[in-house]
């Protein structure tokens, strides 16, 4: 195929933020061109979904379906290399949604600045397409840091509360994180270069280096801290209810739906192919620290106030799951942990989304402030009913077939962790069902005039509950895509 | 009556040296001979000077000339320098007169005095005679001093000048006895027979002499370079020069001072390699740190700057404990990124400052990213290639410098070099905070943008970037460079 | 190698002895008689006048420096006439060099006005 569609995948927002240049001071053609741009990114998405099977067909090395490569700083052996494999598409049809939801969600909300707005939006597209894709270590660090800037500004600039706090705190832990990583990739591109005379950052490449276990250890801390801040693991996580909290609607969605799963995917991606032995030691460490996460955020989330941040702790513990799925490494937890990443994204973004738009209507998101809006608020009460449901993980949404994954395939490997997962399932029921009860059916607090939803928010919100439903009453063509990169991946055969 | 035997004296090595030296004298003249208020012409003349000259720099890539019987040289590695000094040169003339008329010190001598800068600067560089250098090092340093305080009215100028002076000639003092050791171990102040006695000899630091001429002289350049516990006089000195000179010292004579103690240590010290490889491992943990910590507490920008760029000399010593050749070229092309960036990240300084060095703080940036945004993304993109974020200059350098480290084995070298750059991140983040996530105290008066201050800012974006995503066309010059050493 | 220094050392050392002896002893033996006249300050002389911390005008200091700058140079010319043959024309052309870069720095000052006094 000589399009080469990755690479435009990744520079199509880019160029979208050249488009929105000579209409930068008018808001109403701005806000279409970057629109238009997000939905381009999620039609060339789903064409690949459309002709996986084709490209299947006669893959590259390792299962790829695609790959691009190009030298790009040959005195380093640093490569231009994007591929695409069943992972990294249902992660790219992941961002190219929750993207194109969080333009519209912020389509009348962000009064000011919006050409920057939609340009920070752009730029932060083309950064987590570029980390879902990358394969060549020094590029996807490239992407991996390229993201956190126009996210800071997104935070930083169009935030509430405590955003300046919030911003710094989320661009420094995530820096620090990975900036050991990145003296990780060097030290692994030098090992490389000393056994084999050659200098390469790619991964097919490195994952040929013969690493003794003990600086496999050191290495493998290296990319785990980076990615765990990201995912975020327990003592890990304090940036994330402060980001996610004082981030605009958009930014919330887009945190929660994409930003936490670069760290699981890289993780996936990187982490356990790279390190195989280490990552089998640390697996213990992995499991407790991924339970500790489940429980205590959702106790945490059981005390907030706030609506945004019940839902922000709520993610530390839906990604626990995730943890423990890829800690598992055995190909039925994997595709779930998989299959979960996208769910939780599409999931929590649509609760984001929700109490974004109540936010707006009743400028507060205490949790004190409301009830009764069954009755004043029937369109929006459906939907935050079905996402609840779907976040408590009850058979026939989608969160149930990721969690269900998960749990089967990690009660073969280590079934103490699963039952203690399995006791964690009840948590969010706990404090889903006291949202749902104390938002949508008590008894009203005090009087307030809302309008319910207009047509875009149901749209929006439409598309979001049709993807929970069809992902969970059919996930397996997702599963089928996924088959092949994962039985690769956790040593089987396809 | 026998003649004295004239040694050939071939004078293309030190041309460009010629060429400024006869342009700055001419330059001086001109000043006092044309009754002119106005001083743009000289920046232009200066400016044209230093263009054509780095053409001639540049036309000299590859060859190798030695000249003055071994005293200087024109190889590539002095060219790559001499390249970084016309490029810092050519970036302070152009933001250099609109602040001078600003701040009402728009003398003539400017000029001359930043081409004389250079000269010394190039003689650094080239040299390989330790007289050589330190002739170098001198008219660079007398220069400075006068650029130092060259805001004569302004009380915080003349400090800077008269500390810088003061602290300067000490540590002269102090690179000259190390000289003057070295050669009563070695018998030679040429660098490469310094460098065959003590290999002949076997001098390493069992030869005290010899292990303290080499102390004092990189005593001597820890002063030039600012490096911790040898800083002290560096933010007064860069908070009370007049900025654009600020901006030219801190990017110009650090590369000079870079340039040549890596010459030294790397050709005349070899022998003693594991003993200042270890001493500059300590000194650049001391100096990124100290750097980085204090400038969290500043909120003078050009303090902020100041003491980031101990932080920056830090980095760069690291390359320089290294030792290797990924190291060493990590430096070359660290220089140069941080001569585009720094001198950029100046020239919005200037322009946001007013009248009498006022509005200097990082609060008086507040709401810049709304009322001027163009200024504001080339201030962004500066302070992001200054902490190190790809896809800018700076990552490079630091990517390719903590290379160098690790290649050597001095992992957590890199591991601190790292924790620093990730402090660092917090002061560069302020001032955006600052740009983009505050709203302006009081109404902006705004200075124009005069036309060389907008071509050094856009010269200095587009090193930024270019380095930053295409860095081979450069990494390949400075892996060429470094082959003789 | 360093044992060749060791005669310089010894000098120094007796040096520094011979002053600090000399001095000790003749505050010691010394007779000490003083009285309003002897103590003082000595000026010529005469009765002092005024204060001993006067001040003087800068351009003293101008001037001073000026000739330093110009007069130090002309040491080089010596050596210079005296092996005028031997270095030829060569020594000629640099010395000229010379000379003009003085010459230069020269005009400059003139014209800068740091020669009138006024």
């Amino acid at each position: 195929m000589s399009i080469p569609i990755l690479s435009i995948l990744v520079f199509l927002p880019l160029a979208g933020c050249l488009l929105l240049l000579p209409a930068w001071n008018c808001r109403r053609l701005a806000r279409p061109i970057a629109l238009v741009v997000a939905l381009t990114e999620l039609t060339l998405a789903l064409w690949l979904y459309a002709s996986w099977k084709g490209l299947a067909v006669n893959p590259f090395p390792q299962g790829f379906l695609l790959l691009e490569d190009a030298p790009w700083i040959p005195a380093f052996g640093i490569r231009y290399t994007l591929a695409l494999d069943g992972i990294s598409l249902l992660m790219i049809m992941l961002t190219a949604i929750v993207f194109c939801v969080g333009l519209a969600v912020s389509w009348d909300s962000i009064k000011e600045r919006t050409s920057l707005f939609l340009s920070m939006m752009l730029v932060m597209e083309a950064g987590i397409m570029g980390v879902f894709l990358a394969l060549d270590l020094a590029l996807f660090y490239l992407f991996w840091e390229m993201m956190l800037i126009p996210m800071f500004f997104l935070i930083g600039i169009w935030g509430h509360g405590r955003r300046l706090y919030s911003t710094l705190k989320f661009f420094l832990f995530t820096m620090s994180g990975s900036l050991l990583m990145l003296l990780a990739i060097i030290a692994l591109h030098l090992l490389y270069a000393q056994q084999t005379g050659v200098s390469s950052f790619q991964l097919q490449e490195l994952l040929k280096v013969q690493l003794p276990l003990e600086t496999q250890l050191w290495l493998y801390a290296a990319f785990f801290l980076a990615f765990a801040i990201k995912f975020p693991l327990f003592p890990l996580h304090t940036w994330l209810p402060d980001a996610h909290t004082d981030a605009p609607t958009a930014g919330s969605v887009i945190l929660a739906g994409l930003l936490l799963k670069t760290g699981s995917y890289a993780l996936i991606r990187f982490g356990y192919p790279l390190f195989p032995q280490a990552a089998q030691m640390m697996t213990p460490l992995f499991y407790s620290l991924a339970l500790i996460g489940i429980f205590y955020a959702s106790l945490v989330a059981f005390a907030q106030q706030d609506m945004k941040r019940l839902i922000a702790y709520s993610s530390i513990g839906h990604m626990g799951y995730v943890a423990i799925g890829i800690a598992a490494w055995q190909p039925v937890a994997l595709s779930g942990a998989i299959i979960q990443m996208a769910n939780h994204g599409v999931t929590t973004a649509a609760l984001f989304c929700m109490v974004g738009m109540l936010d707006e209507r009743a400028h507060t998101r205490e949790i004190a402030a409301f009830g009764g809006l069954w009755g004043k608020l029937p369109l929006w009460s459906f939907f935050f009913l079905l996402f609840a449901v779907t976040a408590m993980g009850v058979p026939g949404l989608n969160n149930f077939v990721g969690e269900f994954l998960i749990l089967a395939g990690t009660i073969k490997s280590s079934p103490l962790v699963a039952v203690l997962a399995f006791c964690g399932i009840v948590f969010p029921l706990i404090y889903m069902v006291r949202l749902v009860q104390e938002v949508v059916f008590q008894k009203e607090r005090q009087p307030l005039s809302l309008n319910d939803l207009n047509p875009r928010e149901i749209g929006i919100l439409a598309i979001l509950a049709l993807l929970d439903i069809w992902m969970g009453i059919h996930p397996a063509p997702l599963l089928e895509m996924l088959h092949v990169p994962v039985q690769l991946l956790t040593g089987g055969t396809p | 009556m026998d003649m004295i035997t004239i040694p050939a004296v071939n004078l293309t090595p030190i041309l460009p040296e010629i060429i400024l030296s006869v342009l700055a004298m001419a330059l001086l003249l001109i000043n006092v001979f044309v009754q002119s208020s106005k001083k743009t012409y000289l920046s232009y003349i200066s400016f044209i000077g230093v263009v054509g000259t780095a053409v001639l720099v540049g036309s000299g890539w590859g060859t190798h000339i030695e000249s003055f019987s071994g005293a200087v040289v024109q190889d590539n590695f002095a060219t790559f320098f001499k390249m970084i000094f016309l490029l810092a040169a050519g970036l302070a003339i152009l933001i250099a007169d609109q602040y001078m008329e600003r701040e009402d010190c728009n003398h003539g001598e400017l000029y001359p005095l930043i081409l004389f800068t250079v000269v010394g600067m190039m003689l650094m560089a080239a040299g390989t005679d330790l007289m050589t250098i330190f002739l170098g090092l001198e008219v660079m340093s007398v220069s400075l001093y006068v650029l130092a305080g060259f805001n004569r009215a302004n009380t915080k100028s003349n400090e800077a000048g008269l500390k810088y002076f003061l602290l300067g000639a000490f540590s002269t003092g102090f690179l000259l006895y190390g000289m003057a050791l070295t050669y009563g171990a070695t018998g030679s102040t040429r660098i490469s027979v310094i460098a065959t006695q003590a290999g002949q000899m076997g001098m390493s630091s069992g030869n005290i002499l010899f292990l303290a001429g080499m102390l004092l002289i990189l005593t001597g350049f820890c002063f030039k370079i600012a490096v911790v516990p040898f800083h002290m006089w560096t933010p007064d000195v860069y908070e009370g020069a007049p900025t654009p000179m600020t901006a030219f010292m801190s990017a110009g004579p650090k590369a000079a001072g870079f340039a040549a103690a890596l010459r030294l240590l790397l050709i005349a010290f070899p022998t003693l390699q594991a003993d200042w490889s270890q001493l500059l491992w300590v000194l650049a943990v001391l100096t990124m740190t100290v750097g980085n910590i204090t400038a969290l507490r500043q909120d003078n920008i050009k303090r902020i700057l100041a003491y980031s760029s101990i932080a920056h000399a830090g980095y760069a010593l690291v390359g320089m404990a290294a030792g290797n050749s990924t190291g060493t070229a990590g430096i070359l092309f660290y220089m140069l990124s941080y001569t585009f960036m720094n001198i950029g990240a100046f020239a919005v300084i200037i322009l946001v400052g007013k009248k009498g060095e006022s509005n200097g703080n990082v609060q008086d940036f507040a709401g810049l990213g709304f009322k001027h945004p163009m200024l504001a993304v080339a201030m962004t993109i500066f302070l992001f290639s200054l902490s190190g974020m790809p896809p800018t200059a700076g990552f490079i350098g630091k990517f390719y410098l903590f290379s160098g480290a690790i290649q050597k084995g001095y992992i957590w070298l890199a591991v601190i070099g790292v924790l620093n750059s990730a402090a660092s991140v917090y002061y560069y983040l302020r001032v955006m905070v600052y740009m983009y996530m505050k709203d302006p105290t009081e109404d902006f008066a705004w200075t124009k943008v005069s036309a060389p201050i907008a071509l050094c800012l856009v010269l200095s974006v587009a090193g930024t970037m270019v380095l930053g995503i295409v860095p081979s066309i450069i990494l390949q010059y400075a892996q060429e460079a470094i082959k003789l050493i | 190698m360093l044992g060749a220094y060791l005669p310089i050392l010894l000098l120094v050392i007796v040096a520094i002895a011979f002053g600090l002896v000399s001095l000790t002893f003749s505050s010691l033996i010394g007779p000490k008689k003083k009285s309003a006249l002897k103590l003082s300050p000595y000026e010529s002389g005469c009765e002092p006048v005024g204060t001993a911390r006067d001040r003087f005008s800068i351009k003293f200091y101008l001037i001073a420096m000026l000739f330093i700058l110009f007069d130090i140079e002309a040491v080089f010319l010596y050596p210079w006439a005296i092996l005028y043959k031997k270095l030829g024309v060569f020594g000629l052309v640099e010395m000229g060099l010379f000379i003009v870069i003085l010459f230069v720095g020269y005009i400059y000052v003139w014209k800068k006005g740091a020669l009138e006094w006024e």
